[in-house]
């Protein structure tokens, strides 16, 4: 029970229901989690709604795809390893977020694509994906360094969190395509029921859609 | 309409639950059992990090079902998964890591023979040592526990030795032995519920390094949904029922507990009438369900008549640091081998007030759990700490080069006015049932203790020889393993729970969870629970079988 379901003082947020935190940190038993939680700030304009898709994404706005992919190639970029955008992180993000498991997320993870596109049009006069990688870093810092009740530093807190899910978690969610990024961190799975067929299908996203749904009829 | 009366009622089939519902069953009474969680099979335990660690497979998400959590009744609360356990067919001890420590018997008798600390509400048990470890060694057996009793200063007494050979270590145990035997300190194997060897139809361990934290789909872990449930089951007395949300315990005129009411899997309400009604779902959530039972006879909530459920809740206090070793340092780091399995206890009782307590606990050393995704998200860090770019993929490659060797702490938690559990009207989960609000607020002493507790862990450490040693935290509290809420005592005026673990004010119910313990032990408890709801089994059966 290692890791574990303890909070530590100094280490673990206190998160304060009033301010409405959106990620909470648990550490959990057994290595522990970072449980994605409650509700973003509001701050942040509401996008309009999403033009018809012409791409594969369904959570976004082809605008805001753009913003996100360049984002995820500034915290996991391709250097001798594969980054996240090789490891399919954007489509991981997409696909988490029609999942119904994480009801705020999909309210506000858009809103702070837009935040970030409009600093950088204030900044850089520029959209995001237009701006070089230096002013993409200098961007991205702006939002990790924010104070962090602001809703650019929790806004960036999730980008990070479902990024390293997407890039380290089970390929079956989209992301970690060819398992690059646990070939980074040298994660070697020894398949993932040690009984069944490790070639046998699985679809980590179609399970967490049951357990929101409840897995019964209509589901 | 309600269903047919049974005999018994069981909410819960953790560690408290399925120990009764088997010797029940076993007994020839008939019983039923309400699970909250779903009913996971082998084929469901699945090494997907995502699912199991970072979303509602085992908990609920904070937005459907949060718990209020402040650290002190001047703090405003935050909505959190903090304290859930597991919600599923065994609960807890099917994510357990299974580390299977048997209380002390000073922990029966901390007042006597410590003292109870200013400020704290130390009692001794109504029961001692003795009197529970015959359900031990039973526990140990129907569990399956594999492990090898060693002579230490804190060996409690035991007939024999465990139902199973020890699990093969990993050779860093070796180097542990050696180190602590250095400092003139014993390192011991640490017995886990997992089994060794087939045992009792079920398959031995495979050492798949992913444990703690997964279910086993090898059913060699012993939670109660790979031994208890399948026995309990198989005495064709026992009917359990999963996805059954238990909403109120109701009462007769006579103040008897009469019935369990619940939302069944597809949302209807149920009824579920018993000649008695056990509660076992976590100390925190069986004081939920009776402070949510209100009636005119117990306005207060159900056997609450002196205001004491909720109250006195204990977690385990936490500390932990890591040894990180360049994976190629040394040859013995190259093996495999998941389990370290040693445990140093030479610090459970201090023989003076010298480092500002007395009762102490116990340190643990494991690998660091293989969890890619955790372990990234706290090497990229927060804030103005925090990294991304190649930074942060030069740090995941370092942590590909490198082991870490963890030690973490269980360490008495003392109660205290300042930590209980209630229910807040105004906040409801997904059910509409106001939820559990947990206040926390720390003796002094169990900091000062775990911080010496994990000096101590750092010097183990640091004979190793690791090129570095990290603190992680010295003052915190593993949360799901809890007692109290419930304390047991003789004097119905300052406990809830008789010596039975039966309500002193509602003669027909039982808690059998952590919920009775009065003092927290310096181990986790999950056998301890396991124990007492075999000796509660006993009590219970002759009761019935007198026909009261």
């Amino acid at each position: 029970m290692t890791g574990t379901c303890a909070r530590l003082r100094g280490v673990t947020d206190d998160d304060d229901f009033s301010r409405r935190v959106f990620v909470q940190r648990l550490s959990f038993f057994g290595g522990g989690v970072v449980l994605l939680g409650a509700a973003c700030k509001k701050e942040e304009a509401k996008v309009s709604p999403p033009p018809a898709l012409t791409t594969s994404h369904r959570s976004f706005t082809n605008e805001a795809w753009l913003t996100l992919v360049a984002a995820v190639d500034r915290l996991l970029p391709r250097d001798e390893d594969a980054g996240g955008v090789d490891a399919g992180v954007p489509e991981y993000i997409d696909r988490m977020l029609t999942t119904g498991n994480l009801p705020h997320f999909e309210r506000n993870f858009s809103g702070g694509l837009a935040a970030l596109d409009r600093r950088a049009e204030r900044m850089f006069q520029k959209r995001f994906h237009e701006a070089t990688t230096e002013q993409q870093d200098e961007l991205m810092a702006i939002f990790k360094d924010s104070p962090p009740t602001s809703g650019e530093a929790r806004w960036y807190e999730m980008l990070l969190v479902l990024s390293l899910e997407g890039f380290l978690g089970d390929p079956s969610y989209g992301g970690n395509k060819g398992e690059v990024g646990w070939k980074l961190v040298g994660f070697n799975l020894v398949g993932r029921n040690v009984k069944g067929d490790p070639q046998a299908p699985y679809d980590g996203s179609k399970t967490l859609h049951h357990l929101h749904c409840g897995g019964g009829k209509g589901c | 309409m309600a269903k047919d009366a049974v005999d018994v009622c069981i909410v819960g089939s953790g560690a408290g639950g399925a120990p009764l519902a088997l010797e029940l069953g076993r007994a020839g009474f008939k019983v039923v059992v309400l699970e909250k969680g779903a009913w996971y099979r082998d084929g469901d335990f699945v090494h997907d990090e995502i699912l199991n660690s970072r979303r509602n497979f085992f908990m609920p998400l904070p937005w459907d079902e949060p718990h209020l959590w402040r650290l002190g009744a001047d703090q405003p609360y935050s909505r959190s998964n903090e304290a859930w356990t597991a919600n599923c067919v065994g609960g807890g001890t099917v994510h357990m890591s299974g580390y299977f420590y048997r209380f002390k018997p000073i922990d029966f008798r901390q007042k006597t023979e410590l003292g109870a600390p200013a400020g704290s509400n130390v009692v001794d048990w109504p029961i001692t040592y003795q009197a529970l470890a015959p359900y031990y060694d039973k526990a140990e057996a129907e569990l399956g526990v594999s492990g090898n009793a060693v002579p230490h200063p804190f060996l409690e007494p035991r007939k024999g030795n465990y139902p199973l050979p020890p699990l093969v270590a990993h050779p860093i145990a070796g180097e542990i032995d050696r180190a602590a035997k250095g400092l003139g300190w014993h390192s011991i194997p640490t017995a886990r519920g997992i089994i060794s060897q087939p045992y009792r139809g079920r398959d031995a361990c495979v050492y798949c390094t992913l444990c703690g934290s997964y279910g086993c789909e090898h059913g060699a872990k012993s939670g109660t949904n790979a031994s208890l449930i399948p026995a309990a089951i198989a005495t064709g007395n026992v009917e359990l029922r999963p996805k059954c949300m238990a909403t109120e315990i109701t009462v007769d005129a006579k103040g008897l507990a009469k019935s369990v009411i619940y939302l069944d899997a597809d949302g209807e309400r149920q009824e579920q009438p018993a000649r008695i009604i056990v509660s076992s779902c976590t100390a925190v959530e069986s004081a939920r369900l009776l402070l949510n039972s209100v009636s005119s006879r117990f306005p207060r909530g159900l056997a609450n008549d002196n205001g004491l459920v909720g109250r006195n809740l204990l977690f385990s206090s936490f500390g932990q640091s890591r040894a990180v070793f360049d994976a190629r340092k040394y040859d013995w780091l190259a093996s495999p081998m998941p389990f370290v399995n040693r445990s140093v206890q030479d610090f459970y009782v201090m023989p003076d007030e010298r480092f500002g307590f007395r009762k102490g606990g116990t340190l643990g050393f494991m690998w660091q759990h293989p969890n890619p995704i955790f372990a990234a998200v706290g090497l990229a860090g927060k804030g103005e700490k925090g990294i991304f770019g190649k930074a942060l993929k030069d740090r995941l490659r370092a942590y590909r080069d490198s082991k870490v060797l963890e030690f973490e702490i269980y360490g008495e938690f003392l109660p205290t006015d300042g930590t209980y559990v209630g229910v807040d009207a105004n906040v409801k989960d997904r059910f509409g049932l106001p939820v559990a609000a947990i206040t926390v607020s720390r003796h002094p002493r169990d900091f000062a203790m775990t911080r010496f507790l994990v000096e101590r862990g750092e010097e183990v450490l640091e004979q190793l020889g690791p090129d570095r040693v990290e603190r992680v935290g010295v003052a915190g509290e593993t949360t799901i393993l809890q007692g109290g809420t419930c304390r047991f005592g003789k004097d119905p005026a300052t406990s809830v729970l008789d010596a039975d673990c039966r309500a002193h004010a509602v003669k027909n119910l039982y808690v059998v969870d952590g919920s009775f313990l009065p003092t927290s032990g310096g181990v986790p408890v999950t056998l301890t629970i396991a124990a007492n709801s075999f000796r509660v089994a006993d009590q219970l059966i002759a009761r019935l079988k007198k026909g009261a």
